[in-house]
């Protein structure tokens, strides 16, 4: 990471959910990156959950379908975390994504991270059987070294969007880049023989194999995930 | 992600903890490339690398890690030397049946029958 380069990373939050834990999750992942001293690491935990109680309560009062937008900014010494007042908290989002969290990332393969620690956080309270949050841990990671690696390829200035999705019985993830795409029957199957000992091609067959579906929109600039909590029944 | 180098006898054991996924996948491929520098420096005494990669507390792996995985096989391989894996987890052990990968690894359960292995 260059010392003038500043990553700003923006983490959304549906009002329904308690933001605490993962600001306070995302915000320690961040803080591993950075050569902050144990004590002022400790202390920006601390403001991260008393921005994240705050921010619960105001969005409690805004009612359901709002959502409360962090802003951290990251630069080789500072780490800001901007909280929007009040006033300008909320944006409304489209019914679909009013339950999503979204995390917006710059592409640098550091962040992938990120998508781990989100995605325990999101399944914490959620009863997923151990083996498939494993599996969604796995598949989130993979989408997302594909969007800040292939798709973006590493460039700072273009952003990787992820949404999760939590229902009754499913999480959806929904994955953007700013890249040219791709055409999947394009990526060579890693279980090929003449492939086996490849050391990359996997990501997009380990997607596969971990959700039950994985779908590739807008040229493959858009990949959506679902996993299910049981495995689906077929009638 | 925490690697661990420490020798018995000829043989070179990484004992690797955490979760071996993202960048920190290249760290672990600078270790493993560092310890196949190393045996072929001493290669004038008939010396090969004999590696045993210790996985047991491995909480997850993703693509790349599996990558730097078969890397490290085809490299130490074209030098001569064997690397075995030790202890698998369930994750780990799933990622590699799922990618066709069992056939081409020597997996062990203990380090006594992966130090065996070279013997």
């Amino acid at each position: 990471m260059g010392e003038r380069t500043e990553q700003v990373i923006t983490l959304s939050l549906p009002s329904s959910m308690q933001h605490t834990d993962l600001l306070k999750a995302v915000v320690a992942e961040i803080l591993k990156e950075t050569d902050f001293t144990e004590d002022i690491q400790e202390r920006v935990n601390h403001a991260a959950i008393e921005a994240g109680t705050n921010a619960t309560k105001n969005g409690n009062r805004a009612g359901p379908g709002a959502h409360t937008t962090f802003k951290l900014t990251l630069t080789h010494d500072e780490l800001t975390i901007h909280t929007p007042a009040d006033s300008e908290v909320f944006k409304y989002k489209p019914s679909e994504t009013e339950r999503a969290v979204e995390l917006s990332l710059p592409s640098s393969m550091q962040h992938v991270y990120l998508l781990d620690v989100v995605v325990t956080e999101i399944l914490r309270d959620a009863d997923f059987p151990e083996e498939v949050r494993e599996q969604i841990n796995l598949a989130a990671i993979e989408a997302g070294t594909n969007a800040i690696k292939h798709g973006n390829k590493e460039d700072p200035l273009k952003r990787a969007v992820i949404l999760f999705c939590l229902d009754e019985d499913k999480l959806t993830i929904i994955i953007e880049d700013e890249g040219d795409g791709f055409t999947r029957k394009e990526v060579a199957d890693p279980l090929d023989p003449e492939n086996l000992l490849k050391s990359s091609g996997r990501g997009l067959f380990l997607m596969e194999a971990c959700m039950d579906s994985v779908t590739y929109q807008a040229n493959g600039t858009i990949i959506k995930m679902v996993k299910y909590k049981e495995t689906p029944q077929i009638s | 992600m925490q690697v661990n180098v420490r020798h018995k006898g000829s043989i070179t054991i990484l004992d690797i903890e955490g979760k071996v996924i993202g960048p920190d996948t290249l760290a672990l491929k600078e270790v493993i490339d560092q310890q196949i520098k190393m045996a072929d420096n001493e290669a004038e005494n008939s010396e090969r690398l004999n590696l045993i990669l210790n996985l047991e507390r491995v909480q997850m792996m993703d693509s790349s890690g599996l990558g730097v995985l078969i890397a490290s096989y085809t490299n130490i391989r074209r030098n001569d030397g064997r690397v075995v894996l030790l202890k698998l987890g369930g994750n780990v052990r799933s990622l590699i049946v799922m990618a066709k990968l069992m056939t081409i690894f020597d997996c062990y359960d203990t380090e006594a029958e992966a130090i065996g292995h070279f013997l």
